[in-house]
């Protein structure tokens, strides 16, 4: 039992941190290209084999360097530009706009995402349907596939799924990177309570209107894909709240507060998806023995996920998204991924071996598709 | 030996979570398709308009009368619509009189002049209210017509 590690001790050398990387580089390999290479679109397989070799890279890197959520996060990001711009595109070649119309609603073409699933709920138990104008199980974003993926991932991961598989995720991410220092440092704890009031609040009117009211009145990301064709003063409240949010919640507010304040307070999923983490079996532990109480990782904790009573108490919320950022923070190696049953302290190494593989193949693969195609389209243009 | 159980548990779970990552991509399309046969994985009528229940063939088009959707979480609603599709080959303006709840009496008539883009119904049941929905769609053109119980 490797309970003495110190940080330095969660690089590897070049060579095994190859030997780590195999694995993933011959599954993201038969993913990726579908165990041959396709020379007839030198597009499509020059993107493919920027993305096989980016997503490749940064598991090396995590690997060789000991750092996991400075590689998570270059991917995290480019996943969530490349499926907006993805989406954004098709939307453009088919509808020529981001909006969607009445008639495309009536012709349930709308790609399902994962944020409706806690609305969908309580509808389906009661009405035995699915209050979404989108496709069961053709085409792109069917409900079926998007169920499934997300009741997989979050099993496996908890909300991990936030921080390894949530293809909006990145952008507030990506945003809280800007500055280097936060203007807005302290936020009362109760907030992080938050998307459980909205849980609750959107839960209850989707069942009540057989309505997906969150998406329909509040999602910020439809700034980002797809929103209703403004054709009235009710959807263009629709639009000016919903960009609104998206200015405040995933552009301005993670710039003064370095952290992921769309995810912290407003997105429902991310409630389920914390509760979710009671089932998984991966957690990111506090080894009290080692740890120093610098709270360097209360400071950097992207969703208010941990407090210093949390760390004094040597243990994370159920908020934490094991994004990675108090693991690289830590000097002393005291705060490590862990499974559970695992104590504190013991199989560091191990512990972050698996989840790495586990929830890296599943952002890869995920993601792979709109990477490609983003990267494709990038080509086309430039070249 | 309860520790060492708990991390031969936690140890085997994660195992396990290995294992359904790595099924997962390839199993998609049949774990989708399992899924979708699941008993409520159906879209409500309040967005597929409800099932057909008359279809009137014309010489180059076809109009489709769905039946009545009220529905609501526990019970049915005071209001509701009723969907109209027309698809086909479909002329400029369209005039038809619907009997949507085939009591062999005209509901209300309805005129649509595509392009225009206007609508407008008489109403002959005091049920019929307002039309919700007018719209061109991929197969010809939609109307949803609010209904009261």
């Amino acid at each position: 039992m490797d309970n003495t590690l110190l940080s330095s001790s969660l690089n590897k050398s070049f060579g095994k941190s190859l030997l780590y990387t195999l694995p993933m580089f011959l599954i993201t390999f038969m993913f990726m290209t579908g165990g041959r290479l396709n020379f007839s679109d030198p597009y499509s397989l020059l993107a493919t084999l920027i993305a096989f070799l980016l997503v490749n890279i940064l598991y090396f890197m995590m690997h060789y360097s000991g750092k996991t959520d400075r590689y998570r996060v270059v991917l995290f990001i480019i996943f969530a530009m490349s499926l907006s711009f993805t989406l954004i595109k098709n939307m453009i070649a088919i509808r020529s706009s981001m909006s969607f119309s009445q008639a495309d609603v009536l012709e349930c073409k709308i790609p399902f995402c994962h944020l409706v699933i806690p609305m969908m709920i309580i509808p389906a138990a009661f009405t035995k349907s699915i209050i979404f104008p989108g496709s069961i199980l053709n085409g792109f974003a069917n409900i079926s596939s998007m169920v499934v993926l997300w009741l997989v991932a979050t099993i496996v991961l908890g909300r991990g799924f936030c921080s390894w598989g949530c293809f909006y995720g990145g952008w507030d991410d990506g945003f809280s990177r800007i500055r280097k220092r936060p203007v807005i440092k302290h936020i009362n704890e109760i907030s992080r309570w938050m998307p459980f009031a909205v849980l609750f609040m959107v839960a209850l009117t989707a069942a009540l209107t057989l309505v997906p009211t969150y998406c329909d009145w509040i999602c910020p990301f439809k700034t980002v894909t797809e929103f209703e064709q403004v054709t009235s003063l009710e959807s263009a409240s629709k639009a000016a709240i919903f960009i609104s949010l998206f200015g405040g919640l995933v552009v301005v507010l993670p710039i003064l507060t370095r952290k992921r304040t769309q995810c912290s307070f407003l997105c429902p999923l991310g409630a389920i998806n914390s509760l979710s983490n009671k089932v998984t079996p991966f957690t990111v532990k506090v080894d009290r023995e080692v740890c120093n109480e610098c709270f360097k990782c209360v400071e950097v904790c992207p969703l208010y996920a941990l407090s210093r009573e949390d760390i004094r108490a040597g243990k994370v919320s159920i908020f934490c998204s094991k994004c990675g950022k108090c693991v690289d923070a830590c000097t002393k190696n005291a705060i490590h991924y862990g499974i559970k049953g695992v104590p504190a302290g013991h199989l560091k190494n191990f512990s972050r071996n698996l989840f790495l593989f586990v929830s890296f193949l599943f952002l890869a693969i995920f993601s792979a598709g709109a990477i490609i195609s983003s990267f494709q389209s990038l080509l086309k243009l430039v070249f | 030996m309860k520790k060492k159980v708990k991390i031969v548990a936690g140890i085997t779970w994660a195992f396990v979570c290995l294992i359904l990552i790595i099924i997962l991509f390839p199993g998609l399309n049949s774990f989708s398709a399992s899924t979708a046969k699941l008993p409520f994985m159906k879209i409500n009528p309040n967005y597929t308009g409800g099932e057909v229940a008359n279809q009137i063939v014309a010489e180059s088009c076809t109009l489709d009368i769905r039946k009545p959707v009220f529905d609501g979480l526990f019970k049915e609603r005071k209001n509701g619509f009723v969907q109209l599709d027309w698809r086909g080959n479909l002329p400029g303006k369209i005039v038809d009189s619907i009997d949507f709840d085939h009591d062999k009496k005209i509901d209300f008539c309805i005129f649509i002049d595509r392009k225009q883009l206007k609508t407008t119904i008489d109403q002959f049941n005091k049920n019929v209210k307002n039309i919700i929905i007018s719209t061109p769609t991929s197969y010809g053109w939609s109307v949803r017509v609010g209904l009261r119980k």
